[in-house]
């Protein structure tokens, strides 16, 4: 069933040629399902380079339109798209580029009420959403259900991963307890971000994924990886599992889901 | 755990840091508040670390710096709303 064809063979010729990929490899991206949260800034290379890569079935999470000002880095969208929704512009781009994927489209916000629907039947899930609200719910949601995360973020010229294999490595609530408060940090709207950070970050997701589903090397458990543009450089941080994580640590006080407020009057959780 | 910290009768003397992996020498008032503010770091969207611990955003003017500490910073980076 997961049998590559001779067509696939070919255009996955420089994958397979990599004795660490090989057929195996190959074949072992094609049985894989990875869901990306968000076509925008970080999801846009990550689903690009997950697409040509070859993996079997790709969910995305999108309910926003393609605007003009999202064209500055969201290169999975272009300039005819404008006005279009993003998980439409975005599967039409995954189609062309790559017939062979099977491309799952969720053309709705994430909840505490569907997100442990639409997580579970995906091998990897990754991080491209735009808000801290999400993030936090995104983390929480693997975290219980033990689902492996590749976390992104952007601001300016700044950007930071880490992946997490939730309940047995270090979690986002490990090194970011809580959010900061609202209204502290600013949006990309507000602070702006260099289009290429996105791409860098966004690329190096998919590259910790398509290892992740591999087995190639080490993935970044455990480090927080943070890049900084201005001066071209990477600083990693060793990330600890923290036995006071409100989520995963030794006495959790976050059992159920919590979904901040995405209004600035307030940061406590809804019931 | 902070309390050896918390002390902020220490002579100002030059310190010899590790900020982001990079070496510093700081000669400011030895507190972390004030560190940010000299490197030009936003306190409200930074966490910090000092020697692989994090501390609490609320008590950086409190928390005293000492020769050869490691510091990172740790920026909140959602791209978001809130
Ligand atoms: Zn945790």
């Amino acid at each position: 069933m997961f049998n590559l064809s001779e067509e696939e063979i070919e255009r996955y010729s420089r994958h397979i040629i990599l004795p660490e990929v090989g057929g195996g490899g190959q074949q072992k991206l094609k049985q894989s399902s990875v869901l990306v949260i968000g076509a925008g800034g970080l999801g846009s290379p990550a689903l690009l380079y997950l697409t040509a890569a070859g993996v079997g079935r790709i969910g995305v999470i999108e309910d926003d339109v393609v605007d003009l000002t999202n064209l500055q880095r969201q290169v999975l969208h272009a300039t005819p798209d404008v006005g279009k929704a993003k998980a439409k512009s975005a599967s039409e781009t995954m189609q062309r580029l790559n017939p062979h994927v099977e491309i799952d489209i969720h053309q709705h916000r994430l909840t505490k009420n569907n997100i442990f629907d639409i997580i579970e039947s995906y091998d990897v899930i990754v991080d491209g959403v735009d808000n801290f609200p999400t993030r936090y719910l995104l983390n929480d949601a693997c975290v219980m259900k033990n689902k492996t995360l590749v976390e992104g973020g952007i601001l300016r010229f700044m950007g930071l991963i880490m992946s997490i294999r939730g309940g047995d490595t270090a979690c986002y609530r490990c090194v970011f307890e809580e959010p900061p408060p609202p209204g502290t940090v600013p949006s990309c709207a507000e602070a702006g971000v260099l289009g290429a950070v996105a791409g860098v970050v966004g690329t190096l997701q998919a590259t910790e994924v398509l290892k992740i589903l591999t087995g190639i090397g080490k993935p970044l458990y455990n480090r927080l990886l943070q890049f900084d543009a201005e001066e071209l450089r990477f600083h990693e941080v060793k990330a600890k599992r923290n036995p006071g994580c409100p989520v995963c640590g030794k006495k959790p006080s976050i059992t159920e889901l919590v979904e901040y407020d995405y209004a600035c009057e307030t940061q406590a959780p809804k019931p | 755990m902070l309390k050896t910290r918390n002390d902020r009768t220490r002579p100002r003397l030059g310190l010899n840091l590790s900020v982001q992996g990079k070496k510093q020498a700081y000669s400011g008032p030895p507190d972390v508040r004030s560190l940010l503010e000299a490197l030009g770091e936003n306190s409200t969207y930074v966490n910090v670390r000092i020697n692989g611990e994090v501390l609490d955003r609320r008590d950086f003017e409190k928390i005293s710096l000492h020769e050869g500490d490691r510091i990172d910073f740790l920026y909140f980076m959602g791209g978001g709303i809130v």
